[in-house]
């Protein structure tokens, strides 16, 4: 049912598909867009396309296509799509490697492609993948499409994994990329936009990824660029001067990575699609109403170099996942269910107040409390923590 | 009285002043309660607020602060004075005025003058001296006497006419004497339109925390009522009675249990206090109530014409004086008072007398043959001497009375070399300390507990008192040394400790309660019905025979709701958690010497939900394993029997001497099952009792030489593939401990590096701990078999909810594994006759799961051809050819090879005494009770229903089937067929058919055929889940071409299940023998149990008041039909061998009994398999539906109803299967 969208010149075609909604294209759905925006901010004040005539082919809509509760957010504005461009490639140079999750229609691809990088196109979605194909061949092979969804890749379950479920390891012996050491940096980039529903539990994957050295940081220190919802983002960025957004991602998050907002646009700049066709409106007003921002996490170089390690950093996840749970409580209280040393003495050796509380600690306190555990001189036992507890995230 | 106002208000300022997080003095806080004795309630909070914005008037609120620290300090004073008038006159408690308490006060209260700081200051050095002394002596005696002298006892009432009445009559009570009271009272209408509580009632049954509570607060004053502490119990009552949310909770009930305290004790004033707030509360006197009063008037000896006017507004109030004798559960004494007092009224009274004994008989078509009377029994007896088995009694005796059992384990013994008897040592003194701070820290939680009871709360006060601090101290212990290394969740372990108190108490009260001797004759008369050198008149079942010995019923104890239970370990949790600690120069010796807690309280994290965990500290664990102590600890119920067990004569009477029981185990705290047994007529349940009781009296006996050579594996290296587990020694060691990371800590590796550490270390951590769980398991279960090696022993059985039967002690039983299995055998003995030997031969073959398709002929000669290498696996198991290894069941084919060797090498086999028992199994059962539902030719033949030559194989047959559906599909072009071809066998269908019976859905289904497929090396993976997708279809598309009648049976029950959880109710039914069943399962409701460490939150899904949960009624129904039927199929083929005096037990659908007898057992099993499914089951399940679910016209009305009732009606059709061939098909069970 697509060929005559693939037969179209692209820019026509991709700008048909942009609104959707109107005739749907998509069977499953129907890319329906607000038309919203009035002042939007940081210069983006024009992301609409201009709405071309109906192209007419019309309600081609005989895929059988299987139903999804998950709404998905594309990117459809070429404008748009050329800003992240100029901000991704900001300083750096043009021909470097990005991976795309999700692209979707592909309108950011094609800028992407255009300003001259290579991309490799993840697309968990099978409808969208002859289009993006057909694109990878218009501009002259710079394009991978892998039907594969980036954010579900290595799953923990470790059942049986059918794409778009894949592992790592396949994906990247197929496209032919090597692990860069630690020290050495990142074999590519990554752009995308999180799971609206998943959120958070995506960001712990990410975050165990990142410091068991797994997954995708396997093969290196990964940029990632990703829109997450502004409420996420804060939380992020959150530090006992904010103790109401104050949480344990926070402290991982920023422990780990050193984190830039690159931008923020209005929930309504993307096209959402929903299973049945129709964004219910009520439902999502709250989502429709929020901003987006692209943050840039970029890990640490020197992450592993103290005590804290792959080899160990469960420990560290099980001990900030407890403080948060009792958040207003002494830390000393806590410090009695996470290690038989003596309490009062290790907040000693940190150099804090025996009243301290956990909302007070800043996340690089929390580091340094986790380093002085390990280091402490207690031979038998450092931690009341087993691998018999071993967290399990998602 | 301005005076006495001003006391007043001081004490309340004095309350309203202290910062809110200040501990009190114990001395301070007592010397209020008693100066406020009649304070109803204080409200501290909102003055606090006031005091903190109130900043300006700081200076002279502290001024006022300490006046009133003064004032209490006079105040103790007075206290002391008053409490030692108090405690010489007894009858004071109650009737004291109230003034004289506040006396005391109005002397030392001044006017507030000008210069009250001077003056204060002058005051207090003087009162300073004075409190010092006093406090002192004042906190001995505190603990002792002082609460129970302040406890409320007058109510305050809500209604204002009869607080009025009350007031009226304190003050006149010298003149007007209580009982006329009493009797103008009984007058009194309830105070509240009986609307009103009717609506009450509907609320009650939809707010589950609120029953939650209701049902702690009648548990509080029922242990209090038992542990004596009523004018507690009757404090609390009133506490309650005076809040009007509060009061919300109580019930009639509660009111009724403390009433029943009083007139045991003949106070009569009391007791009219309750009943004034049973009038106040609206709610009308019940039997239980008027009996209360009548006996408390007979025990006071009152005179006729208050017996008479009581008995007149019973009559009024449409109550039956003979219901008090009938409906009311009374103790022999309380009877006696009752009767006294109503014999007063009506000299010629006579209480009705006790209902006959149950000469009511079961009226199940099934079970007629089984009680008919005249035809020739013949009872199997025990093969013990009467003597034998009442020394067997006294030890069992012995063990319950003491609870606990400590066997030794079959761990090698180590060598004591000095750093173990260091260890032993170090040990010994630390139980010793913590024996004392155990003891007083739990001294110290009953006094907060007690304190927290006067405040009016139903605290844990009363239980902590049930058993003595040592018993507690003992039991804590216990628990400490048993907790793993890896900790275990503290829901889990607050409420084994809550169990295993209530058990304690049980045992206690039966002790205490001269049960024991009692049952002891009785069991002694018993045994003659069962020992070998005894004789009796009748032959009778054993429960006929308990019963006819006319053992008085013991009141059956209600056991305590989850909640409570769960409360009461967690206290105890806490105790041990804050009492035990050790040296810290036992986890670090260079660390200091301070003490450091034993336990500590950690978190786990699963997906989104945190789980606390108890977890030892691990140098206490090390020393644990370092003084190596080779004993075990069981409770006392986990252990088989020493002696016959009691035969089951109700749902909660039988099993075990004296731990209690329940005949229907369910998920704790679930209530249905038992009200619907208790419900039920006694004698329809006759059929499952005298099963259960059967199963139970089965004696058995260790088998030595099996046991020695497992012996022998287990403290050497083990042998995973015989079933028995490694020692830890031979589990992957991790190359360092987690807790010493310095290999993870390298700088020089990568982080990739380590991760892969992390991932080695981790997965062989989890090796070491599946290997050392099922070590510990093994442990048990050989540490128990060696204790028990020469002896007898008893399994007592009960049911679960479908009336499937298992043994009741856990760990050493013959459901188990191949092992477990072959470690029993009869303790009874039979010689094997002329077919015995070619049982054990056929058995043999069984068990090492060759030849499945021949004929019995066949495999029998299969073992004689193979009787060289069974002999020398029996000669030399270990050193010999080891065939047995080879064996599906090895162990169990073992122990065959042996019992074979020993027959043969007698003199004559046939007379050969074996104890072995051989097994007949169902094929597939399920389908089996299907295939007889339905009638359905094709499907009864492939489950061996029909006679024939050769076994059928139902797998084979489903395969054959699914194959003749591919190879069409294969040729129509269906790629996935094409691939599949060459890919069917029985073995990928096994499980997918086994498990249809018991519902697994397509989705489950497909998973099971993946893994099966994933098996096959040379299959294509990328076909995986396309190929397991058609396959599951294939499959359930050949068992409805086999079982038609099946599979329209299966929707049929689905269907109905669904309706009637739809309508609102779970689904409920009576088997075939009588059982009433009911599915539990309900939307989960969330039980909170705060405070404390942790609070501890879990969902109780079995409640008859929540919602049914619609998807698990629906899929449970037709296997927990089935589930129902076979238990039925297996109690007839029980009580039917008991009849021909066989020894028979079963797992579920495997039945066991002496080689000599498998064909008579045989031949029952067909015969009753015939008679089973000859009843019209599903139109009687039918009927009974529409009788349960569809005369409600409240529910009638629904859409569904209407639905249900068209679904119940349309019976499934079913096939033409003539049933009788069962009796002559010879592989039906084989």
């Amino acid at each position: 049912m697509w060929v005559p969208v693939a037969g179209l010149p692209p820019l026509l075609a991709l700008s048909a598909l942009t609104r959707g909604g109107r005739f749907c294209i998509l069977r499953f759905g129907a890319a329906r867009r607000k038309d919203v925006l009035a002042g939007n901010r940081r210069g983006l004040s024009d992301i609409h396309p201009q709405l071309l005539s109906n192209v007419g082919f019309g309600k081609s809509s005989s895929r059988v296509y299987r139903c999804r509760s998950e709404i998905k957010r594309y990117i459809t504005s070429p404008r748009l799509a050329e800003t992240l461009v100029q901000i991704l490639q900001g300083k750096g140079d043009a021909s470097q490697l990005i991976l795309e999750c999700n692209p979707g229609p592909g309108i950011l691809t094609q800028a992407l492609l255009e300003s001259g990088a290579k991309v490799i196109a993840l697309e968990s979605d099978k409808t969208f993948i002859p289009q993006l194909e057909s694109l990878g061949k218009n501009l002259g092979g710079k394009l991978e499409v892998v039907y594969c969804d980036f954010f579900k890749l290595d799953p923990r379950s470790r059942g049986i994994v059918t794409p778009p479920v894949m592992t790592s390891e396949t994906l990247f012996q197929n496209l032919g990329i090597e692990a860069l050491s630690w020290s050495k940096g990142s074999p590519f980039k990554v752009i995308g936009i999180l799971p609206t529903k998943s959120e958070r539990n995506t960001l712990w994957k990410i975050f165990h990824d990142l410091y068991s050295c797994t997954s995708i940081y396997k093969y290196g220190r990964i940029e990632l660029n990703l829109f997450i919802t502004e409420k996420e983002c804060q939380k992020l960025l959150a530090n006992p001067r904010t103790p109401n957004l104050y949480q344990a991602l926070s402290v991982l998050c920023q422990i780990a990575c050193g984190i830039k907002v690159l931008n923020k646009l209005p929930w309504s700049s993307f096209e959402t699609y929903t299973t049945n066709g129709q964004l219910e409106k009520q439902k999502h007003r709250e989502l429709v109403e929020q901003n987006m921002c692209l943050i840039q996490l970029t890990p640490h170089r020197d992450l592993f170099t103290g005590n804290l390690t792959p080899f160990n950093y469960d420990v560290f996840f099980h001990m900030l996942r407890q403080c948060f749970m009792k958040r207003n409580a002494k830390l000393v209280d806590h410090l009695h269910s996470l290690s038989p040393i003596d309490a009062l003495h290790i907040l000693k050796q940190i150099k804090k107040n025996k009243n301290v509380k956990v909302i007070d600690m800043y996340p690089q306190d929390f580091h340094c409390l986790f380093e002085t555990i390990e280091c402490s001189e207690e031979d038998t036992c450092k931690w009341l923590y087993d691998d018999f507890m071993e967290d399990v995230i998602l | 009285m301005s005076a006495l106002g001003w006391g007043r208000r001081a004490a309340g300022l004095g309350r309203a002043l202290w910062p809110a997080g200040r501990p009190r003095v114990l001395a301070e806080e007592e010397a209020f309660g008693g100066v406020g004795g009649h304070r109803r309630s204080s409200s501290a909070s909102p003055c606090e607020q006031d005091r903190r914005k109130d900043w300006g008037h700081a200076e002279l609120l502290e001024v006022l602060q300490a006046r009133v620290r003064q004032l209490q300090a006079e105040g103790v004073s007075e206290v002391t004075v008053k409490r030692v008038v108090v405690a010489r006159a007894p009858e004071a408690s109650s009737a004291q005025s109230p003034g004289k308490a506040r006396a005391g006060a109005e002397g030392a209260a001044p006017k507030l003058s000008g210069r009250w700081a001077q003056k204060l200051d002058k005051e207090q050095r003087l009162m300073q001296k004075r409190k010092q002394r006093l406090e002192g002596r004042l906190q001995k005696r505190e603990r002792t006497l002082a609460w129970q002298r302040q406890l409320r006892v007058e109510p305050r009432l809500l209604s204002g006419r009869l607080a009025n009445q009350l007031q009226r009559w304190e003050q006149g009570a010298a003149r007007s004497p209580w009982e006329e009271q009493l009797a103008r009272l009984l007058q009194e209408a309830p105070q509240r339109l009986s609307g009103d509580a009717a609506k009450a009632s509907a609320v009650r049954g939809s707010d589950v925390r609120l029953e939650g509570q209701r049902q702690r607060l009648l548990s509080f004053f029922e242990c209090c009522l038992l542990t004596g502490h009523l004018p507690l119990a009757h404090h609390v009552l009133v506490t309650h009675h005076s809040r009007s949310r509060q009061q919300r909770l109580l019930t009639l009930a509660m009111y009724n249990m403390v009433m029943r305290g009083w007139a045991r004790e003949g106070s009569f004033k009391e007791l009219v206090y309750v009943f004034f707030m049973v009038k106040d509360a609206g709610l009308a006197p019940d039997l239980l109530s008027y009996a209360a009063v009548l006996q408390c008037m007979g025990r006071l000896d009152q005179d006729a014409s208050t017996v008479r006017r009581c008995l007149k507004q019973m009559a009024q109030d449409g109550l039956q004086l003979q219901g008090l004798f009938t409906a009311v559960p009374l103790g022999e004494g309380e009877r006696a008072e009752l009767l006294r007092a109503v014999r007063k009224a009506e000299p010629t009274f006579s209480p009705p007398p006790p209902p006959p004994p149950t000469p009511q008989l079961n009226t199940s078509p099934l079970l007629r043959e089984v009680y008919a009377k005249g035809c020739p029994v013949s009872y199997p007896r025990l093969h013990l001497p009467l003597k034998k088995l009442q020394d067997l009694f006294q030890q069992q005796l012995r063990v319950e009375l003491a609870t606990t059992v400590t066997v030794q384990s079959v761990e090698k013994a180590q060598p004591p070399t000095e750093e173990v008897l260091h260890a032993r040592k170090t040990l010994a003194d630390l139980r010793a300390t913590w024996e004392t701070a155990l003891y007083q820290e739990l001294q110290e939680t009953k006094a907060s507990e007690a304190r927290a009871a006067r405040e009016g709360r139903p605290s844990l006060f009363p239980y902590l008192c049930l058993l003595s601090e040592r018993e507690f101290v003992g039991l804590l212990l216990q628990t400490l040394q048993a907790l793993p290394a890896q900790g275990e969740s503290l829901l889990f372990l607050a409420h084994e400790l809550g169990l295993r108190v209530f058990n304690r108490h049980i045992v206690q009260r039966k002790q205490l309660s001269k049960q024991v001797q009692v049952l002891e004759q009785h069991y002694i008369k018993y045994l003659h019905l069962l020992a070998s050198d005894t004789q009796v008149a009748e032959r009778c079942l054993p429960r006929q025979w308990w019963e006819a010995l006319g053992m008085p019923e013991a009141p059956h104890e209600q056991p305590w709701p989850v909640s409570v239970l769960v409360q009461l370990g967690k206290q105890l949790a806490e105790v041990l958690v804050q009492a035990v600690q050790m040296p810290g120069s036992l986890a670090a010796p260079r660390g200091p010497g301070s003490l450091i807690p034993v336990l500590y309280h950690v978190y786990s994290f699963r997906s989104f939900r945190q789980i606390g965990i108890l977890k030892p500290h691990p140098a206490f664990t090390q020393l644990l394993e370092a003084a190596a102590e080779r004993t075990l600890t069981f409770e006392s119920t986990e252990v088989p029997m020493l002696c016959p067990p009691l035969p089951w004569t109700s749902p909660h009477s039988g099993a075990f001497l004296l731990s209690p029981t329940k005949m229907m185990r369910s998920v704790e705290g679930t209530q249905q099952h038992q009200l619907l047994l208790e419900r039920c007529p006694p004698a329809q349940l006759h059929g499952a009792l005298d099963a259960l009781t059967q199963l139970g009296n089965c004696a058995w006996r260790v088998n030595g030489r099996v046991l020695d050579l497992v012996l022998e594996l287990f403290t050497d290296k083990g042998c995973p593939r015989l079933g028995v587990p490694a020692p830890p020694s031979e589990a992957p060691r991790p190359p360092q401990g987690r807790q010493t990371p310095k290999s993870g800590l390298l700088p020089d590796l990568s982080p990739a590096d380590k991760a892969e550490m992390r991932r080695e270390l981790a997965r062989r951590l989890k090796v070491a701990r599946e290997m050392q769980s099922l070590r510990a398991d093994a442990l048990c279960r050989l540490s128990l078999a060696q204790h028990l090696r020469h002896r007898v022993f008893w399994l007592p059985h009960n049911m679960d909810f479908r009336g499937r039967t298992y043994p009741c002690p856990p760990h050493f039983n013959h459901l188990g594994s191949d092992l477990a299995r072959a470690l029993l055998e009869f303790a009874q003995g039979r010689p094997l006759g002329p077919h015995g030997l070619d049982w054990l031969k056929i058995h043999l073959v069984n068990l090492t799961g060759l030849k499945k398709r021949e004929s019995l002929q066949a495999r029998r000669d299969f073992a004689d051809q193979l009787m060289e290498d069974i002999l020398d696996s029996a000669d030399q198991p270990m050193t010999g050819r080891r065939w047995w290894m080879e064996a599906d069941e090895p162990w169990q084919a073992l122990a065959c090879c042996m019992e074979i060797a020993r027959a043969t090498r007698a003199p004559d086999p046939a007379a050969y005494i074996s104890h072995f028992p051989v097994h007949q199994d169902g094929s597939c059962n399920g389908l089996q009770h299907y295939a007889a539902l339905g009638r359905d030719s094709v499907g009864a033949a492939s489950v061996n229903l029909l006679p024939s030559d050769l076994p059928q194989d139902v797998y084979s047959g489903v395969a054959a089937q699914v194959e003749v559906f591919r190879r069409q599909d294969a040729e129509q072009g269906v790629h996935v067929a094409q691939v599949l071809e060459g890919f069917i066998s029985r073995k990928v269908v096994k499980q997918t058919v086994m498990t249809v019976v018991y519902g697994v859905t397509r989705y489950g289904g497909r998973l099971q055929i993946e893994k099966r497929l994933r098996e096959l090396h040379n299959f294509p993976q990328e076909f995986l889940w396309e190929a397991s997708h058609y396959l599951v279809r294939q499959v359930f598309n050949s068992l409805q071409e086999m079982f038609s009648g099946t599979r329209s049976i299966q929707r049929w029950l689905t269907e109905s299940a669904r309706l009637i959880s739809h309508t609102g109710s779970a689904v409920e039914w009576v088997t075939p023998l009588g059982i009433p069943v009911i599915q539990p399962y309900h939307r989960d409701s969330k039980v909170m149990i705060k405070g404390g460490i942790q609070s501890l939150t879990f969902s109780s899904s079995g409640d008859t008041s929540q919602k049914p949960n619609t998807l698990k009624q629906k899929n449970g129904f037709p296997p927990n039909f089935i589930h129902s039927l076979d238990s039925s199929h297996m109690m007839l083929t029980a009580l039917h061998c008991y009849r021909k005096g066989l020894t028979f037990v079963s797992v579920h659908d495997c039945f066991w009994t002496h080689a000599a007898d498998v064909a008579v057992m045989n031949q029952v099993c067909r015969e009753q398999f015939v008679r089973l499914h000859s009843q019209p089951i599903l139109h009687d399940l039918s009927r009974f539906l529409v009788k349960r679910f569809c005369s409600d016209s409240r529910v009638s009305k629904s859409v569904w109803a209407s639905r249900l009732l068209d679904t119940l009606l349309s019976v499934p059709k079913t096939g033409a299967f003539d049933l009788e061939q069962v009796k002559r098909s010879t592989y039906f069970f084989s």
